[in-house]
């Protein structure tokens, strides 16, 4: 067959002879020859040789052959036109070789992009009228569909497209360079044909293969590589795969890619990871690794379930090595050193959930309730936690400045605040703040202060109101000490020791058995004075002396005519001022004529003949253990460079067995009034209750100060039953009736 | 040599044998996607130059078109100042359709339609209408078409006011009431006739384009699917899902909800007892409480009856009725009402064209109607209400109240409803129904189914 251009219908006709005759209205040639005149047109537009076509005839044509009606034809010969020009393509994309069919195939869609843009500027006016009102696909995507069909999802394609894609991804993740370009347009090809053919054409298929890919490669580097490692290889791969992303792949690709990687190398591992030996959550916590926990957070961050695991293990981690310390019989030796011990843990994961565990809210809660756990394993707790207060509070032990002082007092109400047994931790600290203010050891009254105030915003007014007690009463007793000598004549103290004299009030200050011991007269009679004075300005009050807790101070002049002051107890000076009237004594003798308690005294006596340097008396024979037949002499060649010599006393600063258990037994006698209390207020609100929400009531009204024993409160209600407070239902034997 | 002297961005075009001369730039200016634009975008002009000088060897590009070139004038001046000039000797349908040519219809439009304004508005057109009998409605297009509602045939009219494919609903059964759902896409209420089998009646969208139907929405009660008989349709906010007043054949009535992109009932609102929800003429969905107006008004049933219906916990959280006054023709009722556009009121109109509101703020009271409500016609056409049943319509658009009274459409304005202005189109009689949407107004005449257009024309430029 000849083929003419465009023009050259005459000629075709030729052989064909027929009738002239007019011109009708519609031409029957109309459509072959416009339709004829366009394919010309199309086929020089993919030959890019556009330049010798009127763009203005072209539009003309397709107008008038969709103003006559011809429209379905059209667009039925341009598709089957367009699938001609698409069929020759697709030969010369699979004719390409290797690493060039990438290329030809972007070529080949640039020339189809571009001869698809002129195609739909000449139709434009069938994409106007007949493609809405006929439900078709305008020009340009109709295009695009061909495209896809007939090259992106053509048997010979379909499959070497993707694989070429993956396998350039596999070089890339194993460390080659390749045209990321090349990718680019590729995949941006993808996506202008469609969401639906870049996922499913490209997308899944890459994520599967990822998927294995990673499989692979974590199970390669967990069984050779340490923990923090392996972590720094997932976190590298996921920013190589958000890089990727961002370079060559559809931005809703991240979350997909992300989350193949994350489940493969991290969530499929996570247990292995956590716990991995030497090298897992556990060592990174001891070695204070932050950098490698920081890490562990923000990669388990992504999988699900992953920061629960890794902060159960911190909590187990820090359950296990606070209840070694806190149980450690080592540790109890030195309540100071085991409550630093203690803060310096609280401060290093403070740290790490600080630096690298963004400060997350669960993992401090996880942190604070470990703490709880443990400490309340051992019940000293509260005694040392006491103890470590009194030490920093006392005088002259530190030099720390109150800022410092400050800071660390925060600290050790953080330990506080875990505490269960918060009662017994008052118990005590009343002792020690008594035994700070009695002994003038307090260091300073602000810090004191200041610790009271903590302690009252944590625990309320209740708490501290007899601690505040004992402030007043020193201050009180400063004053009426004043008064005292402001209103005696003075002649009628001449020569007799000063005294000084704090009145406690009591049920402020922590009770102790009382043993008044026998004074030596001197004292006797100003004290005496005293007492006139003071029931004299007071109306209906009782004076005891406690001297087991007083302090003198006395001049001493020795044998080789040394002459020092001592500061000495009580007790002490009840001995001391014996040996003015005797040279020898016994230790029956001594305690005849003082009647110190024989515990008290064999402690004072060791620390005024045993001490080093400090053996005001000597002892006869000088063994440790003092019998009663062993004698006291003053040592008259005491010497010391000090003027003032403080004589301290053996006294265990920490409470002996004994008195740990006579403690335990208050702080338990003390709960009892405490309970009662609580349930009488619950029932009289209540009227009835059962047995069980009794006891969650009881237990939720005393949890801050502590943990009631539920035997205990049992055995409380029993007594109020007893007492007819409460009565039991006559017909259900669980429930308590209030009686008033 | 070519082109020099022509100057950078000039450009000849000879259309039918006039030369314009312009810029690339007002060329370029109509779009891309326009012929125009196409015809001097680089890749049909890859070597022009070359092409034109070795052809005409002219100083300067040149275009030839083969269009009418008085037309051409019109849509350059278009594409040159933005505003639209027809001289006398240009018909309108040649100017669209050589606007649709070069594909400027849109400018056209946008140009043709200024922004809608009660008190400025134009008769522009009357349409003659060849319907059998009085039309029932008529509804604007987004795109300033509209359609016509009558017997069982919906007109649709694209924005040029062509007549387009008529709409039949299924079985030609009457239609109550069409929506637009968007420029192409019409919503038909029709009316179940008594005796027919189950298929009849209902909802059912079509092309506004082509007439043809594309879906029909089905009521489901207790799973099973039964036809019914729909009064009133309108859209929520986000035109997401739509209401239709709904009467089944067993006497399942109530306000049907359907998802608008789906296809599918997405809720049904039974009627509770007292409230007359099925026979419904007006719905009106608040943006502002997300709740929606249902209407019953007198003549349709005795007495008229107005609620807020909340879809969310099924309540109806507001009504209004004037049940108890007795029902003669001479007594004032409520004949439509309209959701005033800040949503605290509802403004109702009597059948003597009297303008009442009712608060939404407070269920306790009744209509206060305002005293000095005779409207401007009101004295003339009274002695016409009782052989001619054109009640009064209400509508709000912009801020403004509009009500059709006789032939004649009032529009109030302000806070305080001050009459600003009186629309009296030509013949046709009484205004049965008007809707405002595309930047129009159309009326729809009760006699001769004519319907006026009413545009707002571009405003005095100084």
């Amino acid at each position: 067959m000849m083929n003419g251009g465009g023009g050259g219908g005459q000629k075709k006709r030729a052989p064909r002879i027929e009738p002239f005759r007019h011109r009708v209205e519609t031409d029957p040639k109309f459509f072959d020859k416009s339709w004829r005149k366009l394919h010309d047109a199309i086929r020089e537009i993919y030959n890019h040789n556009a330049s010798g076509l009127s763009f203005e005839e072209l539009y003309r044509t397709a107008y008038n052959m969709v103003l006559n009606k011809f429209a379905p034809q059209l667009y039925e010969k341009l598709t089957e036109n367009m699938k001609e020009h698409l069929e020759d393509m697709r030969t010369c994309i699979d004719a390409a070789q290797g690493g060039l069919f990438l290329e030809e195939l972007q070529r080949k869609w640039n020339d189809h992009n571009k001869a698809l843009t002129m195609i739909r500027d000449i139709l434009m006016y069938m994409d106007r009228t007949y493609i809405p009102t006929n439900k078709k696909t305008p020009v340009f995507d109709h295009g695009l569909e061909l495209w896809r069909d007939t090259i992106v999802r053509s048997p010979t394609i379909q499959g070497r497209l993707s694989d070429t894609l993956l396998e350039l991804i596999h070089s890339e993740r194993t460390g080659e360079v390749i045209n990321r370009g090349l990718m680019r347009t590729t995949t941006k090809m993808l996506m202008d044909l469609g969401l639906s053919v870049y996922q499913d054409d490209f997308e899944r298929p890459f994520l599967e293969v990822s998927a294995s890919f990673y499989s692979g490669e974590s199970q390669q580097f967990i069984e050779c590589c340490a923990c923090g490692e392996y972590l720094k290889q997932a976190e590298r791969r996921l920013s190589e795969e958000s890089e990727r992303v961002s370079q060559y792949l559809d931005v809703k690709t991240h979350e997909k890619i992300t989350a193949v990687v994350v489940n493969e190398m991290l969530a499929n591992h996570m247990q292995r990871l956590i716990l991995m030996e030497n090298s897992g959550l556990v060592n990174m916590l001891v070695e204070d690794r932050y950098e490698d926990l920081t890490r562990m957070y923000t990669l388990f961050n992504h999988v699900p379930d992953g920061l629960t695991t890794i902060r159960s293990v911190m909590a187990s981690h820090i359950k296990d090595t606070g209840k070694s310390l806190v149980t450690d019989p080592e540790r109890l030796k030195d309540p100071v050193d085991f409550v630093q011990r203690l803060l310096n843990m609280k401060d290093k994961y403070d740290n790490i959930i600080n630096v690298s565990f963004s400060n997350d809210k669960s993992f401090l809660n996880a942190l604070n309730s470990s703490f709880e756990h443990f400490i309340n394993l051992n019940n000293r707790s509260p005694e040392f936690i006491s103890l470590f207060v009194d030490d920093k509070l006392r005088k002259g032990v530190k030099e720390a400045n109150e800022e410092d002082l400050e800071t660390v007092l925060d600290k050790v109400m953080m330990l506080f605040r875990y505490l269960q047994e918060k009662d017994l931790f008052e118990k005590y600290y009343k002792q020690h703040l008594a035994k700070r203010l009695l002994s003038g050891r307090a260091a300073s009254d602000d810090s004191e202060r200041s610790m009271l105030v903590k302690l009252k915003t944590e625990c309320g007014y209740q708490f501290t109101s007899k601690l505040e007690g004992m402030f007043t009463d020193l201050k009180t007793s400063e004053d009426t000490t004043q008064g005292f000598y402001a209103s005696t004549s003075s002649e009628l103290l001449a020569d007799a020791p000063t005294i000084s004299v704090q009145i406690l009030t009591t049920g402020s200050w922590p009770t102790q058995t009382c043993n008044t011991c026998n004074l030596p007269p001197e004292i006797v009679s100003v004290s005496e004075k005293f007492r006139a004075y003071y029931l004299g300005t007071h109306n209906g009050r009782r004076l005891t002396w406690q001297t087991n807790m007083g302090h003198a101070d006395i001049k001493a002049t020795f044998g080789n005519g040394s002459k020092h002051e001592l500061n000495v107890s009580t007790y002490q000076m009840c001995v001391l001022m014996l040996f003015n009237s005797s040279d020898v004594l016994t230790y029956r003798e001594i305690e005849q004529s003082t009647a110190i308690p024989a515990a008290d005294l064999k402690r004072c006596l060791q620390s005024l003949a045993l001490v080093k340097g400090k053996q005001v008396l000597r002892k006869e024979p000088m063994s440790r253990d003092i019998a009663d037949d062993d004698s006291f002499f003053v040592n008259d060649k005491f010497t010391s460079k000090l003027f003032k010599v403080k004589i301290g006393t053996v006294a265990a600063q920490k409470e002996t067995d004994p008195e740990k258990l006579e403690t335990r037994q208050r702080v338990e006698e003390d709960r009892k009034p405490q309970i009662e209390a609580a349930i009488v207020r619950i029932m009289k609100s209540r009227r009835v209750l059962d047995h069980n929400s009794i006891m969650m009531e009881v237990t939720k009204q005393l949890q801050p100060r502590f943990m009631p024993n539920p035997v205990v409160i049992k055995k409380r209600i029993e007594s109020l039953i007893e007492r007819e407070f409460l009565e039991r239902d006559k017909t259900d034997r669980k429930m308590y009736r209030y009686l008033a | 040599m070519c082109t020099p002297a022509a100057g950078r961005g000039r450009v000849r075009l000879n259309v039918g044998g006039r030369v314009f001369e312009t810029t690339t730039a007002t060329l370029a200016s109509a779009g891309r996607d326009t012929m125009l634009g196409a015809m001097l975008d680089a890749s049909w002009n890859a070597s022009h130059d070359d092409a034109a000088c070795g052809g005409g060897g002219s100083a300067a590009a040149e275009y030839f078109i083969d269009r009418d070139p008085a037309c051409f004038a019109v849509l350059l001046d278009l594409l040159r100042t933005g505003g639209l000039h027809v001289p006398r000797g240009v018909p309108e349908a040649t100017l669209y359709r050589e606007a649709l040519y070069y594909g400027l219809l849109d400018r056209v439009r946008a140009a043709r339609l200024g922004d809608f304004d009660g008190d400025r508005l134009r008769l522009a057109a009357s349409v003659p209408g060849c319907a059998p009998g009085d039309g029932t409605a008529v509804r604007a297009a987004p795109d300033g078409g509209c359609c016509v509602a009558h017997g069982g045939a919906v007109r649709v009219y694209n924005w040029m006011l062509e007549e387009r494919r008529p709409v039949y609903y299924p079985g030609h059964a009457p239609v109550n009431d069409a929506a637009y759902l968007d420029a192409a896409t019409l919503l038909v209420a029709a009316r179940e006739r008594p005796g027919r089998l189950g298929d009849d009646g209902g909802v059912a969208a079509f092309s506004a384009l082509t007439g043809g139907l594309r879906h029909r929405f089905r009521v489901a009660h207790d799973r099973q699917p039964r036809s019914f008989t729909a009064g009133a349709l309108t859209f929520d906010d986000g035109g997401c899902s739509f209401f239709a007043s709904c009467k089944g054949r067993f006497n399942e009535y109530g306000i049907g909800v359907w998802d608008a992109n789906t296809g599918e009932q997405a809720d049904f609102f039974y009627e509770p007892p007292g409230c007359a929800l099925g026979d419904a003429d007006r719905l009106q969905w608040l943006d502002g409480t997300g709740t929606l107006m249902v209407a019953t008004m007198f003549p349709r049933t005795d007495s008229s009856f107005i609620s807020l219906l909340d879809f969310r916990d099924k309540s109806v959280v507001w009504s209004w009725s004037d049940v108890g006054t007795p029902a003669s023709l001479e007594d004032k009722h409520a004949v439509h009402a309209v959701v005033m556009e800040d949503g605290r009121s509802v403004c109702v109109i009597n059948q003597y064209d009297d303008l009442g509101f009712l608060d939404l703020r407070s269920s306790a009271g009744g209509v206060r109607w305002r005293s000095r409500s005779k409207l401007a016609t009101s004295g003339k056409t009274k002695a016409l209400v009782s052989e001619e049943v054109c009640y009064p319509k209400l509508a709000t658009y912009g801020g403004q109240l509009f009500a059709s009274t006789g032939d004649t459409v009032s529009v109030f304005s302000g806070p305080d409803h001050v009459l600003t202005s009186t629309l009296r189109g030509g013949q046709g009689g009484a205004i049965c129904d008007f809707s405002i949407g595309g930047d129009r107004l159309f009326a729809l005449h009760s006699e001769e189914n004519v319907f006026d257009v009413w545009e707002t024309p571009p405003p005095a430029i100084i």
